[in-house]
C-alpha cells in the first residue's frame, strides 16, 4: 500500500491502458459524428467515377487488369491523405492535441495511438472500396479472367497502409500546424511514400494480371514493402516526439 | 566575414581549375570508360564507343551517338555524387539540430538542402543531356532516375514546409524531422543500380583504368570546393542580413 501511493499517478497506468485510451477516444469520437469514414467513403467513390470516365472510351479490347493494381492504390492513397489531414485537424480544432500532451501519456504512445486509430480506419474504408472496385472494373466484360488469390491482395493493401497510416500519421501532425494544411500534407506525404507505392503497384499489379511468375515478384516486393514500412515507422516513432515538443 | 568570403573566392577559383583540368584530361588522357550495367541477365560491360560514327537505334529512331556524350561523365557523376554528400551533412545538421536546439545548426542544414538541390539540379540537367545522347530519350523511368527524381521533389518540398510554418522554432524543428526523412531516400537511390535491373551504369567497379580515375578525382575535388564556396558564401550572406536586422532594430528602438 506505502509502496502504491510513493509511485506518481501516471506510472500506475500501463503504456497498453494509455494506447487503449487514444484509440478508444478517436473509435468513439468517429462512431458518434461519423465524420471521417462517410467522407473517406464518399471521396473513394467520387475517385471510382473518374476511373469510370478516365476509362470510358478505352474500348472493349482494353484489358483494364493491367493498371488495375495502380487504380486502386491510387484511390487508397488519395482516401488517405483526406483521412489523415481529417484526424488530426480534429484534434488540432478543439484543441485536443494540447490536452494529450498535458496528460500523463508517454508521447511515443499518443503516436501509436493515432497511427493504429488511422490504421484501423484505413482499412475499414478499404474493406467497403476494394470489392466495388472489383465490382465495377474487374468482374464484367472489361477484365480478362486470370487473377491470382485474394488473400495476397488483401495482404499488399495491408502492407501498404501500415506505412501510409504510420508515415501519415508523422506528416499530417505536422502538416495540421501549417499555413497550407492539405496542400502541405500532399507535397510532403506523395514523394515520401512514392517508393513504397511503387513496390506495392508491382506486387498488387502481379496478382491481379495473375503473372506467370506472380508468387515469386509478389513476395520480393511485398519484403521491400515491408523493410520500407519498418524503417519509416521507426524513424517516425522516433521523430515523433520532436513533432509534438514544437 | 570578409575571411569567409576571401576563403569562398579562392574555393571557387580552384575547385573551377580543377574542374577544367579534368576536364581537359577527359578528353586528352583518359582512355574509353567501361560501364557496368546491371540487367536483369546479370553484369554487363556497355562500352562507350570513342568513334564519332557508332549508331544506335532506340525507341525506332536511329541517331549517331557522339562520342562527347561519355565526356560528361566527370561532371555528371562528382556532380551527383556531391548531392547526396551534401545532403547527408544536411541530415547530420538536421540531427544535431534536434539533439541540441541550436538556431546555428538549423541555418546550417538549410544552407547544405540549398547546396544539394543546385548541385541536384546540375545533375538533372547534365542526366538528360547524357540520356538523350546515350539513349535516345530525354527521360526513363528507370529505378535511378525515378528515385532521384524524387530526391529532388523531396528537396523542393523541404522548403514549401519551411515556407508554409511561421513560428521560427517550429519551422526548425518540422524541416529537421523532415529533413532526416527525406534523406532515406539518398541511400535507397545510391544503392538501387546495384540491386535491380536499370539501364543506368555503375561506374566503379574493380578494374577502373587510372587515365580514367584521375580525372574523376580531380572533378569530385573541385565540385566539391565549389560546392563548400557556394555554402559558405550563403553562410555570410545570412549573416549580414541578420546583423542588418539587428542594427535596424536598434535604430528603431
Amino acid at each position: 500500500m506505502q509502496d502504491e501511493r510513493a509511485l506518481p499517478v501516471s506510472r500506475k497506468i500501463s503504456s497498453w491502458r494509455q494506447f487503449k485510451a487514444i484509440l478508444r477516444k478517436d473509435i468513439v469520437m468517429e462512431l458518434r459524428t461519423k465524420e471521417m469514414l462517410t467522407s473517406m467513403g464518399l471521396y473513394a467513390i467520387l475517385v471510382l467515377l473518374i476511373y469510370y470516365v478516365a476509362l470510358s472510351q478505352a474500348g472493349q479490347g482494353f484489358d483494364v487488369t493491367r493498371i488495375a493494381g495502380g487504380l486502386l492504390l491510387l484511390a487508397i492513397v488519395f482516401t488517405s491523405m483526406l483521412g489523415l489531414n481529417r484526424s488530426l485537424v480534429h484534434e488540432q480544432d478543439q484543441g485536443c492535441l494540447e490536452a494529450l500532451l498535458l496528460s500523463p501519456i508517454d508521447r511515443p504512445i499518443i503516436f501509436f495511438g493515432k497511427a493504429v486509430g488511422n490504421l484501423i480506419f484505413l482499412l475499414l474504408v478499404q474493406v467497403f472500396v476494394v470489392p466495388l472496385f472489383y465490382f465495377i472494373f474487374l468482374s464484367g466484360g472489361m477484365a480478362t479472367e486470370h487473377t491470382g488469390p485474394w488473400w495476397m491482395v488483401a495482404l499488399a493493401l495491408i502492407v501498404t497502409s501500415i506505412g501510409i497510416a504510420g508515415v501519415g500519421t508523422l506528416l499530417a501532425t505536422m502538416s495540421v500546424n501549417t499555413k497550407g494544411k492539405d496542400f502541405i500534407l500532399a507535397v510532403l506525404f506523395i514523394p515520401i511514400m512514392f517508393p513504397l507505392l511503387l513496390v506495392a503497384v508491382a506486387a498488387l499489379s502481379a496478382v491481379i494480371t495473375g503473372d506467370p511468375e506472380y508468387v515469386r515478384i509478389f513476395w520480393t516486393m511485398l519484403g521491400a514493402a515491408a523493410v520500407y514500412d519498418v524503417i519509416m515507422i521507426s524513424a517516425a516513432f522516433a521523430l515523433y516526439e520532436f513533432i509534438l515538443g514544437a | 566575414m570578409k575571411r569567409q568570403i576571401q576563403v569562398a573566392v579562392v574555393l571557387i577559383v580552384l575547385g573551377g581549375l580543377l574542374t577544367t583540368a579534368a576536364f581537359f584530361m577527359s578528353f586528352y588522357t583518359a582512355s574509353v570508360q567501361r560501364f557496368g550495367t546491371y540487367t536483369a541477365e546479370g553484369h554487363v560491360d556497355t562500352v562507350f564507343d570513342i568513334a564519332p560514327s557508332s549508331e544506335q537505334v532506340a525507341g525506332g529512331v536511329t541517331y549517331g551517338r557522339p562520342w562527347l556524350a561519355q565526356k560528361i561523365f566527370y561532371f555528371h557523376v562528382p556532380v551527383a555524387l556531391a548531392s547526396f554528400l551534401v545532403f547527408t551533412i544536411a541530415a547530420i545538421f538536421a540531427v544535431m539540430f534536434l539533439i541540441k536546439k541550436k538556431k546555428s545548426y538549423d541555418t546550417r542544414s538549410r544552407l547544405a538542402v540549398e547546396t544539394s538541390l543546385i548541385f541536384t539540379l546540375a545533375t538533372m540537367i547534365t542526366g538528360i543531356l547524357w540520356t538523350r545522347a546515350s539513349w535516345g530519350v530525354w527521360w526513363e523511368w528507370e529505378p535511378r532516375l525515378t528515385t532521384y527524381f524524387i530526391l529532388m521533389i523531396l528537396m523542393v518540398a523541404y522548403f514549401v514546409l519551411r515556407n508554409s510554418v511561421s513560428d521560427e522554432e517550429r519551422r526548425a524543428t518540422y524541416a529537421a524531422v523532415f529533413c532526416i526523412i527525406a534523406w532515406i531516400d539518398v541511400p535507397i537511390s545510391f544503392m538501387i543500380t546495384r540491386l535491380i535491373p536499370s539501364s543506368h551504369p555503375v561506374v566503379f567497379q574493380p578494374g577502373m583504368d587510372v587515365t580514367n580515375l584521375v580525372p574523376f578525382i580531380a572533378a569530385m575535388i573541385g565540385m566539391l570546393g565549389v560546392g563548400y564556396a557556394v555554402y559558405m558564401l550563403r553562410a555570410a550572406e545570412e549573416n549580414a542580413e541578420e546583423r542588418l536586422d539587428m542594427i535596424r532594430e536598434k535604430l528603431e528602438a
